[in-house]
């Protein structure tokens, strides 16, 4: 087990540097954008020269790559093209209210699939069955920023009950947070919860059809105690690896969700850094959620590894 | 006189129904693209500030929005944009993503590793923020939307078709055409591609949907195709700040998204339940 998480942490920093090469590379595609929205259409040739020198944008890709880099492995994010103030403990702040969201969203997107799953499972073949494979096919297609729409439309617009948006951190007002955080937390968890229905309902297909769940009922064990007690550790592995995806995914929502109802988390900044072509902003705030996303896949492999000790064993033997 | 013989073959109405639900939603999506001019009774741009944010009606079906533009007719020039960035992103993706995939396979060694290793990792990173980083790097147009979404794309095909042409690689009629000295694209191409075009199509379909899912995300975000274009995702967007007195501005463009997007899901699901029922449950 401890050679398994030495494994995964030993591949955690190459994929973080490839992934970093790869942003950096995106963002930079097509130079001088940065020097042009700064300081607007009319600037001159002089002025735009003068601005990439100062920021080093005008060296070649490797090496602003390379200077970055070693900026940010001492904990330097660099400073913001339109406000000269530092990215990196601008981020630390918002990153709080991003996986708040992150995790409140993928709480109900498992509080949605697993019951509905295993419900689903259960009754496989029948009417409730593929009413449940239905719902996720509904769930499947609403695109989370129209769902997102249609809350506020119903929950603040007509009903009054939610307030539209903004953002009061947890430890100042738990309930008010919680209140701001339950329509955005739903428009990502309704969504992404389609495929994890999904997941959980095969699973748990598989597992109630094997040997050890007949003897476990030929024991005499009721339905519940069966389904619940040792058919759900069984069914929960491979959902897992499932989850984990599902999990990373939820951040490509986060800047979205995050722009309709007005949470100032990572995800905004992002946008902030696209719409101003303020590229250490963006880049900052899309590596740190790269950094989540690793760190969510590298902590879903050992709790996968932990409920399951055969995936050990095969990764030494690889 | 005979009872009615029973029926001899029963209809497996879950494996044609989801078919057929997709296919008809996808038919209908496709020709209101191909048709969207004469099937809009107004022109998607022309602005009648006298006619602002009338609620649905006989004139205006599906209202119009704060420019007095009707609702009905951008919804259906939208579908147009919606379905060229769909089809040009997916077509990117398969393509990209069978080349890389194919060779993979077939090659094995240094070449895969190097190939599948990149797209392991372009995998685990979500896919929306992969496309909005493009779009940061190229600008924003429907031109670049179409790359990025299919940039996104290849990285799934690409593990797709590696996977699959592996279990093909290892019949005989492979080896066979090796022995005989087949040329390597030619082997690719013409035994390998055609015995994985199934599930490659079944993941076409899905990757439709995600495409159309996407390209509403990008011009949401106002990163896709910039007005007055009508798109869906832009129409959103806009429609929010109307949401007390116009919420059909909201609402609509929505219904077009989700529709389509199910269309898409249900075919995908349906050919493959067609395909290969032992796949199903």
């Amino acid at each position: 087990m401890i050679q398994f998480i030495a494994v995964r942490l030993a591949a955690f920093v190459p994929t973080l540097l490839a992934i970093s090469a790869v942003l950096f590379l995106a963002i930079n595609v097509i130079p001088g954008g940065a020097a042009q929205a700064s300081l607007g259409i009319k600037a001159t040739p002089q002025a735009i020269a003068r601005f990439n020198r100062e920021h080093g944008l005008d060296r070649p890709l490797p090496e602003q790559y390379v200077a970055w880099l070693g900026k940010v492995l001492q904990g330097d994010f660099g400073k913001s093209l339109q406000s000269g103030t530092p990215v990196g403990p601008e981020l630390l702040v918002r990153l709080a209210l991003t996986l708040e969201l992150a995790i409140l969203a993928f709480l109900i997107a498992n509080l949605i699939a697993v019951p509905l799953g295993c419900l689903a499972a259960y009754h496989h073949q029948r009417a409730a069955d593929n009413a449940f494979i239905f719902l996720a096919t509904i769930m499947g297609a609403l695109p989370n920023f129209w769902l997102a729409t249609l809350l506020i439309l119903f929950f603040t617009v007509t009903l009054h009950w939610l307030p539209p948006g903004g953002y009061v951190p947890f430890v100042e007002a738990p309930l008010e947070n919680l209140s701001l955080m339950l329509m955005p937390a739903i428009s990502l968890g309704v969504v992404s919860s389609a495929l994890l229905l999904r997941i959980m309902r095969t699973g748990m297909i598989e597992v109630i059809s094997s040997d050890y769940i007949r003897t476990a009922r030929a024991k005499g064990a009721g339905q519940g105690a069966v389904i619940w007690r040792h058919a759900l550790r069984n069914a929960l592995i491979p959902y897992l690896t499932v989850g984990g995806v599902e999990f990373s995914l939820l951040f490509g929502g986060v800047v979205i969700v995050e722009n309709i109802f007005l949470l100032p988390g990572v995800g905004q900044l992002a946008l902030i850094g696209i719409s101003q072509r303020d590229y250490p902003l963006l880049l900052a705030s899309v590596l740190l959620i790269a950094v989540v996303v690793l760190s969510a896949n590298l902590i879903v492999d050992v709790v996968g590894a932990w409920l399951d000790p055969r995936r050990v064993r095969t990764v030494r033997s690889a | 006189m005979m009872p009615a013989p029973a029926t001899l073959v029963r209809i497996p109405w879950r494996r044609v129904g989801l078919l057929s639900i997709g296919a008809t939603l996808t038919i209908v999506l496709l020709l209101v693209a191909l048709f969207a001019p004469w099937i809009a009774p107004f022109s998607p741009y022309e602005i009648n500030v006298p006619e602002r944010l009338q609620p649905p009606g006989a004139v205006h079906w599906l209202g119009t929005d704060e420019l007095g533009r009707d609702t009905f007719s951008r919804t259906v020039f939208a579908a147009r944009i919606s379905v060229q960035v769909a089809a040009v992103a997916v077509g990117i993706g398969l393509l990209g993503g069978i080349l890389i995939g194919l060779s993979s396979a077939y090659f094995g060694g240094a070449w895969d590793m190097i190939f599948m290793r990149n797209m392991d990792l372009l995998y685990a990173f979500p896919a929306v923020l992969l496309a909005i980083v493009i779009m940061a790097g190229l600008g924003t147009s429907m031109v670049n939307a179409m790359i990025a979404i299919g940039i996104i794309f290849i990285p799934g095909y690409a593990r797709l078709s590696r996977a699959t042409a592996q279990v093909v690689l290892r019949q005989p009629f492979i080896e066979a055409a090796i022995t005989i000295g087949m040329s390597t694209p030619r082997i690719l191409f013409r035994e390998i591609l055609p015995n994985i075009a199934t599930p490659l199509m079944v993941a076409g379909a899905i990757g439709f949907a995600y495409a159309v899912l996407v390209e509403s995300a990008l011009s949401f975000l106002g990163l896709g195709a910039q007005p007055p274009e009508p798109t869906w995702g832009e129409m959103i967007n806009s429609g929010r700040g109307q949401m007390t007195n116009a919420p059909w501005l909201g609402i609509v463009p929505g219904a077009a998204i989700f529709l389509s997007v199910l269309g898409f899901n249900m075919l995908g699901d349906g050919l493959r339940d067609f395909f290969d029922p032992q796949l199903r449950d």
